[in-house]
């Protein structure tokens, strides 16, 4: 018997997958709402913050979302390991379509302008965060999608397993792999920009 | 630097980009629920069809006060206030419907979502 309610009381996204096939209007709203945002937020982190792209990406995932509810099958999938499967394997179309292109998220960083209180720190974060995202946008993509699963997405590794479709052992390979690789990434370019001693905060 | 403080400077790192999720624009949130409801299997007519009603803007705003309290309001924004102000009264007086979820699961919050 498959459960209709999830952990919290709520009913689960897979019955609500049944109720929109049925026609049930609530149940296309909500999710809308509950999936949507999350395929956007991980779709903007495979592209490395491409939000454009990230946008068709989830609008693409949620649209083969609708078509195949009329043949969901409760207790195969969870709805959203199909989504995030779907999603990953747009991003990966799109980015191969485009051709890679080179992350100069570092070189477009804005000068310090303001003197404000604050706005040093503001940069200092935001430019950690455009470190980040060029790092990632330089890993093989089996290592940023389960670096970006594992770490910004917080999947379990047997989640993260069944969205890419392969062993749990994998997945650790590829998750310390990435990991590592984004260090040295970092590292290098922190040198590269004299950050040694910026002292900044986690 | 060694490689334990890079380590947690990664890790520091990660967890601040895992609290900045980007967040969907409204007008993505209406093309992705416009393509769900196109696309959705029609439920069987359990009612009469109701007598001839006034049009979607129409009947959206006279749930904000009619037109002049939504005067300069994009189409958008008015579908916006929908997503965000959503009731299961409301949406069934909007684009009609007959048995829903709310009758086989009474008492559920279905529109509560995590955010």
């Amino acid at each position: 018997m498959t459960m209709a309610f999830d952990a919290q009381g709520e009913i689960s996204d897979e019955a609500l997958m049944v109720l929109y096939a049925s026609g049930d209007r609530h149940a296309a709203l909500a999710l809308t709402r509950r999936v949507t945002p999350r395929v956007l937020a991980y779709a903007a982190r495979l592209l490395s913050g491409d939000r454009a792209e990230a946008e068709d990406v989830a609008q693409e995932t949620m649209l083969r979302l609708w078509k195949v509810a009329p043949v969901w099958r409760q207790g195969e999938t969870k709805v959203t390991t199909w989504a995030y499967r779907v999603a990953t394997n747009l991003c990966i179309d799109r980015q191969r379509a485009r051709g890679r292109r080179r992350q100069t998220a570092l070189d477009e960083a804005p000068e310090v302008a303001d003197a404000t209180p604050g706005a040093e720190g503001r940069l200092i974060a935001a430019g950690r965060m455009a470190a980040l995202e060029a790092a990632l946008a330089d890993l093989p993509d089996r290592q940023r999608q389960a670096v970006v699963l594992r770490h910004l997405e917080g999947m379990t590794n047997p989640e993260i397993a069944a969205i890419m479709e392969i062993g749990v052992e994998a997945v650790e390979s590829l998750t310390a792999r990435g990991k590592r690789a984004l260090s040295a990434i970092l590292a290098g370019r922190k040198e590269a920009l004299g950050y040694e001693d910026d002292g900044y905060a986690g | 630097m060694r490689m334990t403080d890079m380590q947690d400077d990664l890790d520091d790192l990660l967890a601040s980009a895992a609290r900045r999720p980007a967040v969907p624009s409204e007008a993505l949130m209406e093309r992705v629920l416009a393509d769900a409801l196109a696309l959705q299997p029609q439920a069987p007519a359990l009612r009469p069809v109701a007598a001839p009603r006034l049009g979607l803007l129409a009947r959206l705003a006279a749930i904000f006060g009619g037109a002049p309290a939504l005067a300069g309001l994009g189409t958008a924004a008015v579908f916006g206030l929908v997503l965000g102000y959503y009731s299961p009264a409301t949406l069934d007086y909007l684009v009609g419907s007959s048995a829903d979820a709310a009758e086989f699961f009474p008492g559920t919050d279905l529109l509560t979502t995590e955010g």
